[in-house]
């Protein structure tokens, strides 16, 4: 996985509630396509989690 | 149910076909959601008000669709329908069941449901109407126990769906139960977590019949075709003659290519100027049969109206082969989905995007070359608009 998209993702979620995946590509300027890949791998780690609300939004996990 | 309950639905109990009021009662007489939903139905007609809310946030957990939200807006006087969510069950490819697993999704269904179902949804899956939010998630647990998975809903992969194709059917060009069962288990994230602009449907026909009406009911059809010539036996066209079939007015007559010639008693093909519609194969099956190079066109883009009108899906690929692991299909459509999410608005589907940003930027997005098969008929449909650079390139 690319390590310092990872970072950036990790980043923008510390800073943020919850965020959709595409908003989170705007932000820090990546293609979303990657940023998905990013995110599911995080998810399969448990780094981060889905919340479904109506769409799909990630938090970092435990996150309140 | 007590007479005269339901006078207005009565009247559908009347008539010598199949009553869906008569199942609601004998199911009524075991659980009383059937009842009062029932119940509900008759004060809607009643009213002339539907009395469903759709909506609110329902689900089990790790996924994102596959559960309804369904609430009344009478939960007083029908309790027992104040919560009736809906499951979509991921059918198994061709709808094919063994009566065991028939028996045990009814048991679960009415073990944590309302106990009625539909088989099957417009969308392919199995539905299981109305179960209470605390139900939801053991009801989840004892499908997964018995090998069912949830399907797709809201803005999702929907569950993939196939004809029976070679199953059943001499026609079929592709085997649609495999591709439909390896697409739907590569693509469980996207059919399990929604976040594209809106719902994607992937259909599966087996020839250009399409028995399951892919064309208009799917964002991305594929079609089982041939690229060879149908293959034709003359003895068998004999025969269809001496019995008296009229050929020529038939079969010949109608062909919308005017690809075939009958004379001499010889059924011709032009193969260059046949579609592959199957009119003549339909109608004279003994005689014609689909050719040997096997595959199928994608198309893609059909829906029923929404945001435009509704569209049929327009052919991207005219023949693709279609073999294990179907390697350059999935690249394709992650392809296509890379654009849509990037480009498109909020509930647009894929084939309104290519109409507002045209198929040009869409095939060049996705790495396709317009083809004449995009074309409804050569020089009176400018359907693309080649690229300045491109004019003259080839002289």
């Amino acid at each position: 996985m690319n390590e310092e998209l990872r970072q950036k993702v990790l980043e923008y979620l510390g800073k943020v509630d919850k965020a959709k995946n595409k908003d989170i590509a705007v932000a820090i300027g990546a293609k979303k396509s990657e940023v998905d890949k990013v995110v599911n791998q995080l998810a399969r780690e448990g780094v981060v989690e889905f919340l479904y609300i109506g769409t799909s939004y990630v938090k970092l996990a435990g996150k309140e | 149910m007590a007479d005269k309950e339901t006078p207005l639905l009565d009247e559908l109990e009347k008539g010598p076909w199949p009553s869906f009021v008569k199942d609601m009662k004998r199911m009524g007489e075991k659980n009383p959601a059937a009842r009062d939903h029932l119940r509900l139905l008759e004060k809607s007609y009643e009213d002339k008000l539907v009395h469903w809310k759709h909506g609110g946030i329902v689900g089990v957990q790790g996924y994102g669709g596959g559960v309804i939200g369904r609430y009344s807006d009478m939960p007083e006087e029908f309790p027992h329908v104040r919560e009736f969510h809906t499951f979509r069950v991921n059918q198994p490819s061709g709808w094919f069941y063994t009566t065991e697993a028939l028996r045990k999704l009814c048991d679960v269904w009415e073990t944590y449901g309302s106990g009625m179902t539909n088989f099957h949804g417009s969308t392919g899956d199995v539905i299981l109407l109305g179960a209470p939010t605390e139900n939801l998630q053991a009801c989840f647990n004892a499908l997964s126990e018995n090998g069912f998975d949830l399907g797709g809903s809201g803005s999702d992969l929907r569950t993939p769906s196939a004809c029976v194709g070679p199953a059943r059917c001499e026609y079929a060009c592709i085997d649609t139960l495999d591709l439909c069962h390896d697409l739907t288990m590569e693509f469980q994230d996207e059919i399990h977590r929604p976040m594209w602009p809106y719902k994607f449907k992937i259909k599966i026909a087996g020839c250009p019949n399409d028995c399951v009406a892919a064309i208009a009911r799917s964002d991305f059809s594929i079609i089982g075709t041939w690229k060879d010539a149908l293959k034709i036996d003359q003895d068998a066209v004999k025969e269809y003659a001496e019995a008296g079939f009229d050929i020529q007015g038939l079969v010949v007559d109608k062909c919308p290519t005017k690809a075939l010639k009958y004379e001499g008693g010889r059924l011709e093909l032009v193969p260059e100027d046949c579609t592959k519609c199957m009119h003549c194969i339909n109608k004279m099956p003994k005689a014609l049969r689909p050719g040997d190079e096997k595959g199928a066109a994608l198309l893609i883009g059909g829906k029923a109206t929404i945001l435009q009108s509704a569209f049929l899906s327009w052919v991207i690929v005219p023949w693709m082969e279609m073999k294990p692991p179907y390697d350059e299909l999935k690249d394709l459509l992650r392809r296509i989905w890379e654009w849509w999410d990037e480009n498109g608005k909020v509930r647009e589907r894929v084939g309104e995007l290519i109409y507002r940003l045209g198929m040009r930027n869409f095939l060049k997005a996705v790495g396709l070359k317009p083809v004449p098969q995009m074309v409804f008929r050569p020089r009176a449909n400018p359907y693309i608009f080649w690229w300045p650079e491109e004019v003259g390139k080839n002289g």
